[in-house]
């Protein structure tokens, strides 16, 4: 019997299709139906100054959004042959790693409420809210920030922005004791997650399947430390690894990732309170700088003599390893964007790693995989 | 002493002596008969109960959004009403409001017999359950048996209506349902044994009068484990909602139900969680007996029985909340392992204990609670 999970269902967490064929409560087969939410994100980004598709970035990923502006910019600045300041490196790394501790604790949130734990969905999202503020003080958004820009970030933290931000670090370092009370401590919980899902490494690979779901089954990839970026070179922190490729263990990965998170916000916040200077390059090309500038086809026609570019960037996203291509023909608007998205792959693999297990077990599975549509579909 | 009956009988003879005096004369003489005056008080008797047990759900569920907000570190409902006392109400208006919605494809008969069948059984158990001394539908041997019997007869109608409801998840919840009944209801049955040995009696007005000495729980400590988890089970809640498991089967057997009849579902879910704490009291905590040391000023007000009767039936109720919102949901291959080979062994040694316990009387350790007051 072929049953439908989606795209209107509360397992699905966005929208998506997984059609299921079960016999009893086993799973034979499933197949993955995406592209509810294809907003042609990277045909849109060709007709935008580059500033203008941070904006879009946000959108892509919109638990994520800073660390989808900060491949992006990555990308671009590599493009259009731009070196930012130091200070404001320090300040994309804090916003990104800040932005993994929102994720991840969304995905926290989602998991628990999977698994039919209501109250943990609630601390979840009271402790991201606290996140969230952070990112208000310093960007004014709570969802879509719009704050990295070509060349820098768009402010300065403001005022007392350290202390505070220290002072919910230190908050949610102890809460994350309590996550794991509320989930590690239970028998059941181990009896719904232990062997569940499993996809191991050497598969995982072969499938292009990354980030916690790839370190959960002991590999050790990670793009912070593999292909560092921005100042993660000079970072103090550790790869969050599991064994057992189940859902405790990207269960466990993501816990760990969000301890060494708040490790890695600690050093920037000591760095940046060290080291006062500009956040934006001073020498911009002056059509970067005015990011409202009227889009219409004759902008096509105002070809600046900028020297042409590739870029390619590669980040570790919250959800696994992201990817940017951005071509540059020396005019205002990127001529091709293109996304590496690491939650499709992810969830294309379903096919590997649900079959065999039951109905009940699919909302944990997938639970587990942290779907964001946003991203899968662009 | 005042009894529910004879509360119903004097309102009955009160409103019936009004009429008699209006009618004429041939008439007058029937309505004050003593046949009509019970038939009327035995009306009475049951509108009283409905508006009891219906009034009891509501506030049940507003008990429970309050508790599981604080547990939750919120405040739960909050604007209708003081403290949103009214706010299941307001909840339940809109309900009444909306249009019931039969799919195309859906087997009429089983769809609207379902939640109707299931929310009169619900209904049906509070006739047999006593409230306090002389507050019940009437002392027959078998009450508790009777309750049993009709408190397992929901299962059926929840599978009647998930298949009646031509919808995937309704039929895979309906036979979860359908699953899980096998799994809980014999230890609940052994459970109750244990209880029925101690008693001696099948008669839940017994049982409580039996419990005079020291509290079922006390003794049958083991047998109370066994009976509160078949009751989670058979109330359907989490850990054990599977049925409706809403992560992967959106609500379960009841997915394609929408107002009234949604709410017909969710009204007799929590009369069934009312019966189940209820019998919890009755059978473990005492029922409306409180222990003799307790200061006679709080035993010795009208009504005492009834009071302290609901307060022990919301906080066994809170408990199961507390559950809820501390525990996450198994699967049914676990359910049916913990019901057969968990729950079935502990409680056939709660059975050989409850027999220890007749045999040699209740071990004077276990007389740490001293002896009830009647």
């Amino acid at each position: 019997m072929w049953v439908n999970m989606g795209p209107q269902h509360p397992m699905t967490h966005g929208l998506w299709n997984l059609r299921v064929r079960i016999e009893g409560e086993i799973i034979k087969d499933v197949e993955p139906e995406l592209g509810f939410l294809h907003r042609g994100i990277e045909k849109i980004s060709e007709d935008r100054h580059y500033n203008e598709i941070i904006t879009l970035m946000d959108r892509t990923c919109y638990v994520a959004g800073l660390a989808w502006e900060h491949l992006f910019i990555l990308a671009a600045e590599q493009a259009l042959h731009i070196t930012p300041p130091e200070r404001s490196e320090y300040i994309r790394v804090l916003a990104s790693e800040l932005q993994r501790i929102a994720s991840h604790m969304m995905w926290y949130a989602a998991f628990v409420q999977d698994l039919g734990l209501m109250s943990p969905f609630l601390y979840g999202m009271r402790d991201r809210d606290l996140v969230l503020d952070l990112f208000q003080s310093f960007t004014g958004g709570r969802l879509t920030y719009e704050y990295m820009r070509v060349g820098g970030v768009r402010n300065d933290l403001p005022l007392g922005f350290t202390g505070q931000c220290r002072r919910v670090l230190d908050w949610l370092i102890d809460r994350f004791v309590e996550y794991d009370h509320l989930c590690l401590a239970s028998t059941i919980f181990h009896e719904r997650c232990d062997g569940l899902g499993v996809l191991p490494a050497p598969e995982a690979v072969a499938y292009g399947v990354t980030g916690p779901m790839l370190r959960s089954a002991g590999s050790h990839r990670d793009l912070r430390k593999d292909r560092p970026y921005s100042v993660y070179d000079r970072l103090q922190f550790d790869v969050a690894t599991a064994t057992s490729a189940d859902v405790t263990g990207r269960y466990l990965v993501r816990m760990e990732e969000m301890r060494q998170s708040v490790r890695i916000s600690r050093q920037c916040l000591d760095w940046l309170d060290d080291h006062p200077g500009p956040v934006l390059a001073a020498q911009l090309p002056r059509w970067l700088g005015a990011p409202y500038a009227p889009v219409g086809n004759e902008s096509y026609l105002l070809k600046r003599n900028y020297p042409t570019g590739l870029g390619f960037s590669m980040i570790e996203e919250p959800h696994g390893e992201a990817g940017a291509y951005v071509v540059n023909d020396g005019g205002e608007h990127p001529y091709r964007v293109k996304f590496r998205s690491p939650v499709l792959i992810n969830v294309w693999a379903a096919k590997r790693y649900l079959p065999g297990y039951r109905v009940a077990d699919i909302p944990p599975i997938m639970g587990s995989v942290d779907v964001c549509v946003g991203e899968c579909d662009r | 002493m005042v009894t529910l009956f004879s509360v119903s009988n004097t309102l009955s003879a009160a409103l019936l002596g009004a009429l008699a005096h209006i009618l004429p004369t041939p008439l007058n003489g029937w309505a004050t008969s003593s046949g009509v005056v019970t038939g009327l008080a035995a009306l009475i008797f049951g509108a009283i109960l409905l508006a009891a047990s219906m009034l009891n759900t509501i506030l049940l569920i507003w008990w429970e959004r309050k508790l599981l907000g604080r547990f939750m570190d919120r405040r739960g409902a909050m604007h209708v009403g003081y403290a949103g006392l009214l706010q299941n109400f307001a909840d339940g208006l809109k309900l009444f409001r909306k249009d019931t919605v039969r799919p195309g494809q859906a087997d009429p008969l089983g769809f609207w017999l379902s939640p109707t069948a299931y929310m009169v059984t619900s209904l049906l158990i509070f006739g047999v359950l006593p409230i306090s001394t002389g507050w019940n539908g009437g002392s027959l041997p078998l009450t508790l048996l009777l309750a049993l019997v009709i408190f397992s007869f929901a299962p059926l109608f929840i599978f009647l209506g998930a298949w009646a409801s031509n919808n995937k998840y309704s039929l895979i919840g309906g036979m979860r349902s359908a699953a899980q009944m096998i799994a809980y209801e014999v230890p609940i049955l052994l459970a109750v044994v244990a209880v029925v040995i101690v008693a001696g009696s099948f008669d839940l007005t017994t049982i409580v009068q039996e419990q005079r000495d020291y509290w079922f729980a006390v003794p049958l400590f083991l047998a109370l484990i066994v009976f509160l988890t078949g009751m989670l089970a058979e109330m359907e809640r989490i850990p054990f909602d599977l049925p409706e498991a809403e992560a992967e089967l959106v609500e379960g057997w009841n997915t394609e139900y929408g107002g009234m009849l949604f709410a017909f579902f969710m009204l007799a879910d929590y009369l069934r969680a009312l019966v189940g704490s209820i019998l919890v009291v009755l059978l473990f905590l005492g029922g409306w007996t409180l222990p003799s040391y307790v200061p006679s000023v709080l035993t010795s007000f009208p009504l005492a029985g009834i009071v302290w009767f609901m307060v022990k039936t919301y906080i066994v109720f809170g408990i199961f909340v507390w559950i809820r919102a501390s525990l996450p949901r198994i699967r049914t291959d676990q359910l049916l392992k913990l019901g057969w080979m968990r729950m079935v062994p502990l409680a056939l040694l709660s059975i050989v204990l409850a027999t220890l316990v007749v045999k040699a009387g209740c071990p004077p350790v276990l007389h740490c609670v001293p002896p009830m007051g009647g």
